[in-house]
């Protein structure tokens, strides 16, 4: 599927300020200012000011909070947002009720207690962002994640993810039968986004501590629904008849533009 | 299986004919969709009926579906038991000759044909696809006719292994709606 930008010039402007700069123009500003999350909940909020705020927003991570304050602003970040932070980036640290900061391990046993399939779904988010992919809550259609090459207000994003694991331990039900498959396709369709299952193994590491992902794999499939009514003229070559269908039509799992 | 041939012959032609969408006169299809579906129910695994469905529906919309390993017949050659052939679609002058040995063997194309989510139904290749019996090529790709739940991710790679660059899609039969899903491989590009 091609991405779709929003208007005309906007893929210049994206190619011209590309994600992985802002993000670490992110992580050095987090670290510069040591900023402090609070634990509430199912997240985390940070106190951040106008220069933050500004690249909160444009890497897109948490949503901002409407306050009365003026000189401050306030982001509410997600589970997986503020790991990524404090984990992976390593430049944001949790503040817990008691007034202690949170080490990475006790993060997760939070956040693993308050969402069962958290180290899946960790995993996932991490898999995507680490490609500079920008990655938000897929709630509304559905699913776990969407994925998005830029930033939303340049582009529509591409794939609805799910985050699925292997095993007997799968806690996340999900396509496991013909009418969820059904369904979520054809939800997705609707809101022209391509299926993306990203399959977690944990490769029996378990979810002690977050240690244990780098030895988690991951493997990602797109499930598209072939229409046999519209393939019949798409002819550009018997051997590959499906894979070069139209784009109308099988929305074939390989990617392969690059931006 | 002798005082089954009668009907069955019956069977396989209507079922040739269905796929040459030729139009037989009111008696001969009464009698025959009667049997036709008395036969596809009561077939090992009551699975017939889901297969027919599903060729019939790419059939008649001009795709060449042939069932996987199984030759195809060359014109004019010799069946031999066993092996079952499909003509081409409506376009095509390649129309099977039946004489009443081959219709027997064209029982094969449905006789012991089960569906288990690990064995290959079809292979399918596009209408217009310069199709030739005497030298099919590689299918545009294998179908499998899926029952009970959606493929496991053990069970796509094992297939994936199984038929290397070919592709093979899913087929979901349930209240006479045929789907077909693709479970591709693929790994988001870094982006910059």
């Amino acid at each position: 599927m091609m991405p779709r930008w929003k208007g005309k010039g906007l893929q210049a402007k994206a190619n011209a300020d590309p994600m992985s700069k802002i993000v670490s123009q992110l992580q050095s500003s987090l670290i510069q200012f040591e900023t402090r999350g609070l634990l509430s909940s199912c997240s985390v909020l940070v106190e951040v000011d106008a220069e933050l705020a500004d690249l909160l927003n444009r890497s897109c991570f948490g949503r901002p909070r409407i306050t009365a304050q003026e000189d401050k602003q306030w982001f509410q970040l997600d589970m997986e947002e503020a790991f990524y932070l404090c984990f992976s980036l390593k430049c944001l640290k949790v503040i817990g009720e008691d007034g202690s900061i949170k080490s990475n391990e006790e993060l997760w046993d939070y956040f693993k207690s308050k969402k069962l399939v958290f180290p899946v779904s960790y995993k996932v988010y991490s898999h995507l962002r680490h490609k500079n992919w920008v990655v938000r809550s897929g709630l509304q259609y559905g699913v776990d994640f969407v994925a998005y090459r830029h930033h939303p207000a340049l582009v529509h994003s591409e794939y609805a993810v799910l985050a699925l694991s292997e095993g007997d331990n799968d806690l996340n039900g999900r396509l496991r039968v013909w009418s969820d498959v059904h369904c979520t396709v054809r939800l997705c369709g609707s809101v022209a986004k391509t299926l993306l299952t990203v399959i977690v193994n944990s490769n029996n590491q378990g979810a002690n501590s977050p240690s244990c992902l780098e030895h988690y794999t991951v493997e990602q499939r797109t499930i598209t629904r072939w229409n046999p009514e519209r393939s019949r003229e798409d002819q550009t070559g018997p051997k590959n008849g499906t894979k070069k269908s139209t784009k109308h039509n099988d929305l074939a799992g390989t990617v392969k533009d690059k931006v | 299986m002798a005082t089954h041939i009668a009907p069955l012959r019956k069977l396989c032609r209507f079922l040739i004919e269905i796929g040459a969408l030729h139009v037989l006169d009111g008696n001969d299809i009464h009698l025959s969709l009667k049997e036709l579906y008395e036969k596809l129910s009561n077939g090992k695994s009551g699975c017939y009926w889901e297969l027919f469905e599903v060729y019939k529906h790419l059939r008649s919309l001009g795709y060449v579906v042939g069932r996987h390993g199984i030759p195809w017949s060359v014109k004019g050659q010799h069946i031999k038991s066993g092996t079952c052939s499909l003509e081409g679609s409506q376009e095509s002058n390649e129309m099977l000759e039946m004489e009443p040995k081959d219709e027997n063997s064209v029982i094969e194309l449905f006789n012991n044909m089960q569906i288990t989510d690990v064995s290959p139904a079809f292979n399918v290749y596009l209408p217009n696809s310069k199709f030739r019996k005497s030298s099919p090529g590689d299918p545009s790709f294998v179908l499998y006719i899926s029952r009970c739940s959606p493929p496991s991710r053990v069970e796509i790679e094992a297939l994936e292994r199984k038929h290397g660059a070919i592709p093979f899609k899913f087929c979901h039969v349930e209240n006479g709606r045929v789907s077909f899903f693709s479970f591709a491989k693929t790994e988001l590009p870094v982006l910059p």
